[in-house]
């Protein structure tokens, strides 16, 4: 799996491809933390090239969500789909995270969400 | 066991090879013939239980193997996950509430919703066999494109 991080004014998005296990789980988290604490307003990750994720990748979210509360970041993610979606619903936290549908909408809505990660 | 031993694979116990583990299950599922969604669910469930063999009773050593074997019945796959580190407690193995929203311990949540059985063999001598069993929803024609 490749992260890359880019930059939409004042939005950090990190595009995640690939798939999300307890292999490379390691590596997102360690991004997420890295942009989390460099002081960004807003991180979003974008999961539309990520076709797998495990229990692992998604204890990395959920790591990433709990330190935004910290860090006053905004968080949120865009472009799940099949399994990625479908695993979130399965934990019942699809309602726990900011989702957005995709890159436009993640990007006009972000700055409305409180930072905490939640609508 | 009865049956057909579709495969029998021996392996380090490297995460990086979880990959090729839900190759293999999703590559024998769907030569079986079995719907998409089931193949994915079960490739999902060994990678669960995989992971929670390296973390858990291997404590991420790397120095270790594990053995998967797929059986494929008329109505049902199984997988056997076998491993040489010390024994399982299965009432030990409990999904943490859902509610309780924090990282970590859905792996077990997620294997229970994957399949129909998930059991360890109770006399295996040494380490632990682990079997998950799921039952077909139905199968797909070769070159059936739309699975349920």
């Amino acid at each position: 799996m490749k992260v890359q991080i880019r930059k939409a004014n004042d939005v950090t998005i990190l595009d995640c491809i690939g798939d999300v296990d307890l292999y490379s789980s390691p590596h997102l988290r360690e991004t997420l933390m890295e942009q989390m604490h460099a002081g960004n307003p807003a991180v979003l990750v974008n999961m539309s090239e990520v076709s797998y994720i495990d229990s692992s990748g998604i204890a990395t979210l959920v790591e990433g969500l709990q330190l935004s509360r910290q860090t006053k970041t905004r968080f949120g993610l865009f472009g799940l789909k099949g399994n990625a979606r479908s695993v979130l619903e399965l934990a019942r936290l699809h309602k726990v995270f900011a989702i957005f549908s995709d890159e436009p909408e993640a990007l006009e809505k972000i700055s409305s969400i409180e930072p905490f990660g939640g609508l | 066991m009865g049956g057909v031993e579709v495969t029998r694979i021996v392996t380090s116990n490297d995460p990086g090879l979880l990959q090729v583990l839900r190759g293999v299950v999703r590559y024998r599922a769907q030569q079986a013939g079995i719907a998409e969604s089931d193949a994915e669910a079960l490739a999902m469930a060994i990678d669960e239980a995989a992971s929670n063999v390296i973390r858990h009773t291997y404590g991420n050593r790397h120095d270790a193997r594990l053995a998967l074997e797929l059986w494929i019945y008329p109505d049902r796959m199984e997988l056997v996950l076998e491993d040489s580190g010390p024994k399982v407690e299965p009432g030990e193995v409990r999904p943490r509430p859902l509610e309780d929203v924090r990282p970590g311990g859905l792996g077990t949540f997620f294997i229970k919703s994957f399949v129909d059985e998930c059991a360890y063999e109770e006399n295996f001598p040494a380490g632990n066999r682990l079997k998950l069993v799921k039952y077909f929803s139905r199968k797909v024609a070769p070159g059936d494109e739309s699975p349920d």
